[in-house]
């Protein structure tokens, strides 16, 4: 009833009758899987891509905080974009091994002529799908490898236009993104489906050709070739999923950044193209990049031709030519992997490139702000307490050699060195030069108010101790300690008792987080450097208790020893 | 079509293996051939399934649930709704954005109360108007009609304006910003 009702209106029924009745010549085989296979691959490769779409920006301030979003946040994202870089690579593995199988059995020749071709087709369409589709998550991946062939673009001839229609631009950008995004997503899979159409659909015409020969030995391809067929793809899932379970997804690097140094290398089945370059330099450059795959396209094309035409003599040259060429591509493609793995410098550059991309996908999950995805970097708590510092302090505070001069600088801030020199000269620009604070006299190695050399050592090591800070050298302190009580009366103008106050500030504990950050929070007072502090006082409504604790510290690291 | 078997392709198996039913064969391969399709399926399927419902499960996005200032006491006075925009950060699946309009409320005095109500109407979501010369609010999408109350008086809004939580910091007027379902009789934070 339905049925009738389907054909009478749509002719639905008949199709799959026609479908599912289509002769198979010599009944079921294992051989005649790979078409079904590469059908297979390819509707999931676009369920998998529309749901990517569904979760992706192609904007360059959005793509690398989309990608990582849907990659690490939303459930099963890992999943579905591993699949779908996955599910690339095996295709072309499929419509490789269909190219070999045809050339070997010499079906390609009448009347596969077109099977052949589109086949040879659609490995080209796949190759441009994995270069637009790599691009696209705009991280320190993508975007070297799309400077890289945007470039090879841009060595044919009328390249440069070329390359301009193609970014977007002079430069690569926002509409980079949405151009390579439309090839990748709405092109590339249409002319895709024509190609696949073709495999199918001449190569179904060709069999039904051969059933008519042999009538008896023919079966229907529904339901025993369909069963094999079905029971191919499971395996081929199978190993998918495996192999998307063990890498956990796609690799997904820090966000695109011009000025980085990464080390891109093309996707594995380019980088056979990318070793032949290296064997062609300066002005031979486009005979790797353009002639010799141009001529080998061509080759391939012409192949079932030649074959059908020269008789013995052609079948052998056409076998020997792709011979040669599946060897080339396999030697190139191992010696280009194994000279990767030996290079420690590469090997470097990438465990480097994963570390950053762990930090700025660990920023990431506190959203990235609209600037880009470089600027997810400002999450990093290090940027932010130096925005602060920026925004209250710097203004007065030099710091690697930016602020202004009114007030100490904060390199190398109270450590021993800075601490000696500024006893041997207080009134430094470097130190209270710029300040009302000129009560302290300076004291020098020669003239009036000296102190020798080994002295000033004894003094700076109390003052170390006085900090709090460990690894005192505890004679020398005990020296210093004599020192500051007796010869030099430091004491009379500083104290050490806690809250006492004298004329210079009390000294226990500074260069202490909680010292600098009751000195943040109100420099005047009596036992600080009182009412002659210049300095403005940063109460709770300016820095909150744990902004200001955060900010002491980060003034307190300035006398680490840097990296 | 199960019916239409041909004989003469099974003519060249021994007799011994000559299927007893080949339509019931054919089904049973059918049957193997749609199981197999259907875990294959199933293998892009259960994660787009998890994917796209992802949104049911973890908030996409978040404004503030802290008060946010909304101007000083003496901007607002008895009867006379003043309409202030409320700015906070907001995280919005993979950005982060700091100090954002996240809405806006109408705050005003009655007595010494100080009451803020959202903009947002109850019934579809429109922003809500005051009209001055008639001391009403007004939906200008749907004419829904408050009193200078809130109170719902005609129209098809289901409930009355959206309360919002105020308080004063010293001189300063601080109010928490929600939204509500909308188009239920009661109010419950979305």
């Amino acid at each position: 009833m339905v049925i009738d009702w389907l054909e009478e209106r749509t002719a639905l029924p008949g199709l799959w009758r026609r479908f599912a009745e289509h002769p198979v010549p010599g009944g079921p085989r294992l051989r005649y899987v790979l078409p079904a296979v590469l059908v297979y691959l390819f509707a999931q490769q676009c369920v998998l891509g529309v749901l990517l779409a569904s979760h992706y920006s192609p904007s360059a301030s959005d793509a690398w905080a989309s990608t990582v979003y849907l990659n690490d946040q939303v459930e099963s994202g890992w999943f579905i974009r591993g699949l779908h870089h996955h599910g690339l690579s095996a295709m072309i593995v499929a419509a490789v091994a269909f190219l070999v199988q045809l050339a070997v059995t010499r079906e390609y020749t009448r009347p596969r002529e077109l099977v052949w071709i589109s086949t040879v087709g659609l490995v080209v369409v796949l190759m441009a799908l994995g270069v637009t589709g790599n691009i696209l998550p705009w991280d320190e991946q993508g975007y070297w490898a799309a400077q890289v062939e945007l470039g090879i673009m841009e060595q044919t001839p009328g390249g440069e236009a070329l390359r301009t229609v193609v970014q977007g631009g002079a430069e690569a950008g926002n509409l980079t993104l949405t151009r390579l995004y439309t090839v990748h997503a709405f092109v590339l899979p249409l002319v895709g489906v024509a190609l696949l159409a073709g495999i199918v659909v001449l190569g179904r015409r060709a069999q039904a050709g051969e059933a008519a020969l042999e009538p008896r030995r023919a079966q229907p391809f529904a339901a025993g070739q369909l069963l094999v067929d079905m029971l191919a793809m499971t395996l081929v899932a199978i190993a998918l999923v495996v192999v998307t379970v063990q890498t956990h997804g796609s690799e997904l690097y820090a966000p695109a950044d011009p000025t980085s140094g990464f080390q891109a290398r093309p996707e594995w089945y380019f980088l056979f193209l990318y070793k032949l370059r290296m064997f062609f330099e300066g002005s031979l450059e486009p005979v790797a990049t353009m002639v010799i795959p141009g001529a080998a396209i061509t080759f391939l094309v012409a192949a079932p031709f030649v074959d059908g035409m020269a008789g013995r003599v052609g079948r052998m040259g056409v076998l020997t030519g792709l011979g040669l060429m599946l060897a080339s591509i396999v030697g190139l493609t191992a010696i280009s992997m194994s000279s990767d793995a030996a290079n420690e410098s590469y090997l470097k550059s990438m465990a480097q490139a994963d570390k950053e991309a762990a930090r700025a996908r660990g920023f990431a999950k506190e959203g990235v702000l609209p600037e880009g995805g470089p600027a997810v970097y400002r999450n990093d708590p290090e940027y932010k307490v130096r925005a602060l510092y920026k925004e209250h302090c710097q203004s007065c505070h030099e710091l690697d050699g930016w602020g202004g001069e009114e007030a100490p600088a904060f390199d190398d801030y109270a450590s021993r060195a800075w601490l000696a020199a500024l006893v041997r000269n207080p009134n430094d620009k470097r130190f209270f030069g710029g300040t009302k604070h000129d009560e302290m006299e300076p004291y020098p190695e020669t003239g009036e108010n000296a102190i020798p050399n080994d002295q000033l050592d004894a003094v700076v090591e109390y003052l170390w101790q006085l900090s709090g800070e460990t690894g005192v050298d505890e004679t020398l302190a005990a020296q210093g300690k004599a020192l500051w009580d007796d010869e030099l009366d430091c004491n009379n103008c500083h104290e050490l008792q806690a809250g006492a106050e004298g004329s210079g500030p009390n000294l226990l504990g500074h260069g202490s987080v909680a010292w600098v950050a009751r000195v943040v929070r109100d420099s005047s007072k009596p036992d600080l450097f009182g009412e002659d502090a210049q300095m403005p006082k940063f109460g709770e409504d300016k820095l909150d208790d744990e902004a200001l604790a955060e900010l002491a510290a980060f003034i307190v690291q300035q006398r680490e020893p840097k990296e | 079509m199960a019916e239409d078997q041909r004989p003469e392709a099974r003519a060249d198996q021994p007799p011994d293996e000559q299927p007893v039913d080949d339509g019931s064969r054919r089904k049973f391969m059918l049957a193997g051939a749609g199981v197999l399709g259907a875990c294959v399926a199933g293998v892009t399927a259960a994660p787009a399934l998890s994917f796209l419902t992802h949104p049911l499960r973890t908030a996409t996005t978040s404004g503030s649930d802290a008060f946010i200032p909304a101007g000083k006491l003496v901007q607002f006075q008895a009867g006379v709704p003043v309409k202030v925009d409320l700015y906070a950060d907001r995280v919005d699946a993979w950005n982060r954005m700091v100090e954002v309009k996240i809405g806006s409320a109408w705050v005003m005095k009655h007595g010494d109360e100080l009451r803020a109500m959202s903009t947002v109407c109850p019934h579809l979501g429109c922003a809500i108007d005051y009209d001055a010369e008639n001391a009403k609010f007004v939906c200008p999408c749907h004419d829904s009609f408050f009193s200078i109350d809130g109170a719902v008086q005609t129209g098809p809004s289901p409930r009355d304006m959206d309360a919002l939580e105020v308080e004063t910091q010293g001189d300063l007027v601080a109010i928490r910003y929600q939204r509500f379902k909308q188009g239920t009789e009661r109010k419950e934070p979305a």
